[in-house]
């Protein structure tokens, strides 16, 4: 299983060139970048996807991808994000949360007000979990609120799993061991479970963005995590999200976007808002026209 | 007692109808060394405290079925093992009135939110005879 590290027994030949171009380009549509540590992990990813759309070369499959035929950035992406969910993730964003976003919205509100936050996707729970587990360690005003965490997919696997809440290592580097102790225990197969009062504490519910009668059920966010998704959508199905995102924030509420994603180039319905750790952006307060 | 003894670990009872503020407030008692149970309104509050014995219960104001306030008049009047519970109450409100309240149902001592996780356990410290 651990075979070729230097990339000698792949049926298919990858210069460094190649590996540099290529992380450029995954780079510039996903906001995912790799040390040349990790040259490993790309090539093993980069080789599945040349031999499964029957590539000849990486020359071939490269331009495949940039034409994007068969959807393949998509099915590129997949391959490298599926393991590359963790917690603390963009961590700059959840700081803005805690240093500007949830000031600006709670100074519209009464203190002990409901304030709503929304992760969708949130895939296996370490986005959600990330919020609640960062608002406690954070934010000095979290016992002030009545927060109410909600995430959803529309993987009923991937919810499935989020509601267990057990994750290996890789899962949770970015946390400060003393946080693992205060809120992991640990579980079979040196995998670590999230406390039960904190899987209680989120709601999980299975959600489709481009369903509009799916989300109608989802109203009155005060900020929505909407991260890494758009990206897999065309204009017109990224534009009905957008729309639909939209009418699930209260007027005033924000909305976080993975690092490459735009919403200027999506839709015109929401404001920028530039704050000192992240960009994000705002459904204005009173809709004009 | 002597310094160096380690205490009995004290029992606490949170009460709060919002589960995250029950779980920041539980984390940092349990770091500090405390025995935490919870409950999320002041019927199962009294339930759980007539079941189980506590050292202090810390309760919101602000809750569905049973609000803090009366479930303080009513944990007072009840039986004398019950009714002298030290009760530290916690809440948005920082009116004079609402302590006032707080005084007169039967709350040992008031807290406004937020509370730091330090000044949480400085005072449940107090309030249970255990040593910082």
């Amino acid at each position: 299983m651990d075979d070729s590290k230097g990339g000698s027994s792949f049926a298919v030949h990858i210069s460094p060139e190649q590996v540099q171009r290529f992380c450029e380009f995954l780079y510039r549509r996903t906001g995912m970048s790799f040390a040349e540590s990790k040259r490993y992990f790309i090539d093993r990813r980069l080789e599945d996807r040349i031999t499964a759309t029957g590539s000849s070369s990486f020359q071939e499959y490269f331009s495949l991808l940039r034409t994007d035929a068969d959807q393949e950035i998509e099915h590129l992406i997949n391959s490298f994000t599926v393991n590359e969910t963790y917690f603390y993730r963009e961590e700059h964003q959840l700081r803005c949360m805690t240093t500007s976003l949830l000031d600006a919205i709670v100074r519209q509100k009464k203190l002990g007000a409901t304030l709503r936050i929304w992760s969708i996707p949130c895939s296996t729970g370490e986005e959600p979990y990330s919020i609640a587990l960062w608002l406690m360690e954070n934010w000095p005003q979290v016992d002030s609120y009545n927060i109410e965490i909600v995430g959803s997919d529309i993987d009923t696997r991937a919810l499935k799993a989020a509601t267990e809440g057990i994750y290996g290592d890789r899962a949770l580097m970015r946390l400060s061991r003393d946080i693992v102790g205060r809120y992991f225990g640990p579980v079979t197969g040196g995998n670590y479970q999230i406390d039960e009062g904190l899987r209680n504490s989120i709601e999980f519910t299975r959600a489709n963005l481009i369903d509009t009668k799916d989300m109608t059920q989802y109203r009155d966010f005060d900020l929505i995590f909407c991260r890494n998704v758009l990206i897999y959508f065309d204009d017109a199905s990224r534009r009905l999200a957008a729309e639909n995102l939209y009418d699930c924030l209260r007027p005033g509420g924000y909305i976080c976007l993975g690092h490459s994603e735009s919403m200027s180039r999506i839709s015109p319905l929401f404001r920028v808002s530039r704050f000192p750790d992240a960009i994000v952006y705002q459904r204005p307060e009173a809709d004009h026209g | 007692m002597a310094e160096t003894a380690t205490p009995a670990k004290a029992k606490v009872l949170v009460v709060d109808d919002s589960s995250l503020v029950r779980l920041y407030y539980r984390s940092a008692l349990e770091t500090a060394g405390f025995e935490v149970k919870q409950a999320i309104n002041g019927i199962e509050a009294m339930e759980r405290i007539l079941s189980e014995s506590f050292d202090l219960v810390i309760v919101d104001v602000n809750m569905p079925r049973m609000d803090g306030f009366t479930f303080l008049r009513s944990l007072r009047s009840g039986m004398a093992d019950v009714a002298t519970l030290p009760a530290l109450m916690i809440s948005t409100e920082s009116g004079e009135q609402d302590m006032a309240e707080a005084r007169v149902a039967g709350a040992n001592f008031y807290l406004v939110k937020p509370v730091a996780e330090a000044e949480l356990v400085r005072h449940v410290c107090v309030l249970t005879g255990v040593a910082l």
